[in-house]
Formats: C-alpha cells, sequence, structure tokens
C-alpha cells in the first residue's frame, strides 16, 4: 500500500466529506485534526468507515487514541502499519 | 368457565396491554373481562410507537381502526447530537452540521409479519381507547371506571379481584388474572416482586405544544415528522419531539433524577432551563403554544423479579420499565400480551392456570428485554457508538432490526457484542478518543433480572 496516496485520498475524504470542500483554511499533512475539532467524535466514526470501506482496513478500538489521529500524516501511518500487519 | 367463577380471566387495566390480550382471548373464544381505572379517553405518555407493533394490530384485528384515526405516519427515527463543546474550529465553516447525528427509516430492513414501512404516533388518549373498543367488540367485557386495588390468591386456582365500585368493594372470582395495570403495577407491589432500577433513575417532564415549528432541528426538512431525538449538552439528558397531529407536537426532556432534584427548582423551570442548552430547540418551542399542564414521570425503570405465578402473569408495563429512548412502550405492551395470550390460551384448554403454564412467555420476555436493556445502557454509556453503528453498514440493519422492536424471537445480535467489546476498550483507556464521550449511566454487567 503506497503511504504517499493513502494520505492524498484521506486528505480528499476529510474536505470533501467533514469540510464539506471547504478551502478557508489550509489542510496540510500536520494540521492539528484533533485540536481543530475537525475530527470530533463523530467524524472520527464517519473516518473509520471511509478507511474500512475504501481500504480494506479495520481499525481495532484500542488504536482509536489521539497519536494516530492526531493529524493526516499520523492517520495515514496508521492505516498503512494496519494493512501491513494484515497482509 | 366454571360455575364458581365470573370469567376465565380478569385483566387489570385497559391500556394497550391489556386491550390487547382481551382481543387476543375474546378471538379464542374464552370469557375475560378488563377493569379499567379511569373513563377513556384519558391522557397518556408514550406516544411514539415502533413497527414492531404492526403484527399484533394486524393479529387482533384492530389495525383498520388504528388507521382510520388517520394518526401521523412515522417511516424513521432521527437522533441530533449535541456536539456543540466550544472548540477551535481554526476557521472551517464546515463543520456546522455538528448537530446531525442519525437517521434511520424502519423501511430499510424487511421485517417478519409487517406489511408496511411505516408505523404511527399516536394521541394515546384516542388510540388506547380505539384498542380497548375493539376488544369489547370482540367480545371480551370492559368496566370503565373501576379500579382493582388487589387480588386474593389464597385459592391460587380461583383469584379473587377486589375491585373498587364508588364506596364499595366488588369481588370477582376468576380463572387467573393479567396485569395489564401499566406503572401502577397493582400485583408487582402487592407481590413485592418490584425493584427499582439503580442505574436508570430517570425523571420526564412533558408537554403538548401546538404551531411548534418542526423542521428547526431537523438536518432533512422532509423527515420533519420522524421522531426526534435531542440530546442535549448535558449528560445524560435528551428532548423527544412526537407529532401528534399537522400542528400539535409533544416535547419532553428526561434526564437523571438527581439532577432534576438537585436544581431545586420547580418542574417548570427546570422544563425552560434544560431546554434552553439548545437555544433554537428552546426558541423553537417557545414560538408554539402550550396546550396542556407540565406533567411528570418519575419512579422510572424497575424490573420484577417474577412475572408469573400460579394464576397470574404481568405485561406491559405491569411487568417491566425500561427507559423509553427508544419508543418501545406501546410494542413491549402489545408483544408481551402476543406471547402470553399463546400461553394462556393453550394453558384454558388444559384446565390448568398454573406457573409451568407461561414458561414460554417468560423466557421470550426475559430475552427481548435483556437486549433491550443493554442496546440502551450502551447508548446511554457511549452514545457514540450508536451514531457509528449506525452509519456502517457491518451493523446498519442489526441496530434497525432492534429499533423496529423485534427483539424477542432470536438470541443476542451480534452488533450488541461488537459495541460492548468498543465500551469496554474505550472505558479502560484514557487516551482513547472516545474516551471523554463516556456518559455517566453505567449498566452493572448484573442488570437487574426479573
Amino acid at each position: 500500500m503506497n503511504r504517499a496516496e493513502v494520505q492524498t485520498e484521506i486528505e480528499e475524504f476529510v474536505r470533501v466529506q467533514l469540510l464539506d470542500g471547504d478551502h478557508s483554511a489550509e489542510l496540510t499533512a500536520t494540521s492539528p485534526l484533533l485540536e481543530w475539532g475537525v475530527l470530533n467524535s463523530m467524524n472520527i466514526a464517519r473516518l473509520l468507515t471511509f478507511i474500512r470501506e475504501r481500504f480494506g482496513v479495520n481499525v481495532p478500538p484500542r488504536h482509536i487514541v489521539g497519536a494516530n489521529f492526531r493529524d493526516l500524516g499520523s492517520v495515514a501511518d496508521l492505516t498503512v502499519s494496519l494493512a501491513d500487519s494484515a497482509a | 368457565m366454571t360455575e364458581d367463577r365470573d370469567f376465565d380471566i380478569g385483566i387489570i387495566g385497559g391500556g394497550p396491554a391489556g386491550s390487547t390480550m382481551a382481543s387476543y382471548l375474546a378471538r379464542a373464544g374464552l370469557s375475560c373481562a378488563v377493569f379499567e381505572g379511569e373513563i377513556f379517553p384519558r391522557e397518556h405518555v408514550g406516544e411514539s410507537l415502533v413497527p414492531a407493533t404492526t403484527p399484533v394490530l394486524l393479529q387482533t384485528g384492530a389495525m383498520p381502526k388504528v388507521e382510520a384515526e388517520g394518526f401521523p405516519l412515522k417511516y424513521g427515527a432521527a437522533w441530533t447530537s449535541a456536539e456543540t463543546r466550544p472548540v477551535d474550529h481554526n476557521g472551517f465553516t464546515g463543520l456546522t452540521h455538528d448537530f446531525r447525528s442519525a437517521e434511520i427509516l424502519f423501511g430499510e430492513r424487511d421485517q417478519p409479519g409487517v406489511d408496511r414501512d411505516y408505523t404511527f404516533h399516536v394521541d394515546r388518549g384516542k388510540f388506547d381507547q380505539v384498542l380497548l373498543k375493539h376488544a369489547e367488540s370482540l367480545g371480551a367485557a370492559v368496566f370503565e371506571g373501576v379500579r382493582v386495588s388487589s387480588v386474593d390468591f389464597a385459592d391460587p386456582d380461583r383469584p379473587v379481584m377486589r375491585c373498587r365500585l364508588g364506596y364499595r368493594t366488588v369481588e370477582v372470582p376468576v380463572g387467573m388474572v393479567v396485569d395489564a395495570s401499566g406503572r401502577r403495577t397493582v400485583l408487582g407491589t402487592q407481590l413485592k416482586v418490584k425493584e427499582s432500577d439503580p442505574v436508570f433513575n430517570q425523571y420526564a417532564i412533558h408537554s403538548w405544544f401546538d404551531g411548534f415549528d418542526r423542521k428547526v432541528l431537523a438536518v432533512d426538512k422532509a423527515k420533519a415528522d420522524y421522531i426526534f431525538i435531542h440530546f442535549l449538552p448535558i449528560t445524560d439528558t435528551w428532548v423527544w419531539q412526537i407529532p401528534i397531529t399537522d400542528t400539535i407536537t409533544s416535547v419532553g426532556v428526561v434526564t437523571q433524577k438527581k439532577r432534576f432534584a438537585a436544581s431545586k427548582s420547580d418542574r417548570e423551570k427546570f422544563f425552560w432551563d434544560t431546554l434552553a442548552s439548545r437555544p433554537e430547540l428552546l426558541d423553537a418551542v417557545k414560538n408554539s403554544e402550550q396546550l396542556r399542564p407540565f406533567k411528570s414521570e418519575g419512579d422510572y425503570s424497575y424490573a420484577m423479579r417474577q412475572i408469573c405465578g400460579d394464576g397470574f402473569v404481568l405485561i406491559g408495563d405491569a411487568a417491566r420499565f425500561v427507559d423509553p429512548i427508544f419508543s418501545s412502550g406501546v410494542s413491549v405492551a402489545l408483544n408481551s400480551a402476543r406471547i402470553a395470550a399463546g400461553d394462556i390460551i393453550a394453558a384454558a384448554e388444559a384446565g390448568d392456570f398454573r406457573k409451568q403454564r407461561f414458561h414460554t412467555y417468560e423466557s421470550m420476555l426475559r430475552r427481548g428485554v435483556r437486549n433491550w436493556y443493554e442496546f440502551i445502557s450502551i447508548y446511554y454509556r457511549l452514545n457514540i457508538l450508536f451514531t457509528a453503528f449506525v452509519q456502517d453498514p457491518r451493523y446498519r440493519l442489526d441496530v434497525l432490526k432492534m429499533l423496529q422492536g423485534d427483539v424477542y424471537e432470536d438470541e443476542e445480535p451480534q452488533a450488541l457484542a461488537e459495541m460492548r467489546t468498543i465500551v469496554k476498550a474505550v472505558e479502560e483507556d484514557p487516551t482513547h478518543l472516545w474516551h471523554k464521550y463516556l456518559g455517566n449511566l453505567r449498566a452493572p454487567s448484573a442488570a437487574p433480572g426479573f
């Protein structure tokens, strides 16, 4: 699984689905998604569904911690590492 | 019917549980009598139905009369969340849909015995009267304004009901008694088998409002006639919004009793103060006309250690009352009547109304209520999980099945086991992103069974 592609797709999902295509602030690999409230409890649930449907990766409940959802980069890292460990 | 009994079966209470029981028994040719303390129509809380009521209304033949009342049709349910904590959105304006939470349509899942994709929101004054008159039309004897005060079980084969008639007590000997007395729990109290639920010690305050704009908090305006459950940014507190007519809406606040007690305010002030936590909801209610004085319901959830015995069966709220967040009340009333009626009709044929005859009813109701109870507990404990599961194609139908009230026939739904695992993981890990969303209500693993 290509990490750069994974991150791009997750970024696209966050921008289009969670932010409704809002471009009023810059979204980067290190934008603090939790601090900004982009990943509130419900949006985390929606993101988990996206990751499962798009990449076939189930994120176990114990991995839903701050370090893994801090920003786009860490979400991509989590997705890739779970996919690799399942492979 | 033998000579020394007035009726084969005496039923305490003429609400949906009692009248449905009477309809099943009368159709089976048994002699039965309903004793209802009030004169119908009378007001009653619990106005929103789930589709599990449909097969029962079809079986008893009451459905055409219910349809004829023109009650608002209920195609689904919607939940709005109180995810409005003060967070810095850093200029993102797209986050305004924080209110949206979950919506379901009953028609998404086929349900055995259900021939339509809607159920009803009802004015219980009218609905309960329709069902009681229907039972009477089938041959049940109905006595309104006659309150059963107690039952003498000295001879378990010939219980004697003590009925208050004005200043006199009239004794009515029967073959067996069905307690459908609702939250009055006549037999549960008399036999001392009632246990309050220490977890769901909730309190509700409610009224009817005319001209309330039901679209205010509906994300999809076309679904404004769903039942809405609005979670408030106050722990374990929510508001119901139920259409009663085109313009009248039932609105009620449910909270933990200790929160109400701590507020030291009168109930009216408490209602308005609590609504104020969702300002747009407060405005909508304030801009409508209150039609009835506020009513409150305390002494909330309870279970019975025993729901049947020699010569008696408890059904509906008289058997068990769990928090009403998923509109289960009338469904439990109708389905417990349906299941118990099967046992009672067989018992009458055998000429034996002893406890072992009601075993099917006891085990099916236990199973259904256990599933409900756990589902509701998890809902309060970790609300977000409900939203996540509704949106998850792997579990959506499983959750919908519970919301339809279809809980009696099978063992535990898979979604429940999965939810339990996740709640445990979240509880044990303070760094879990959902940890801060844990509610205060926490059902002990040994939740009271009956």
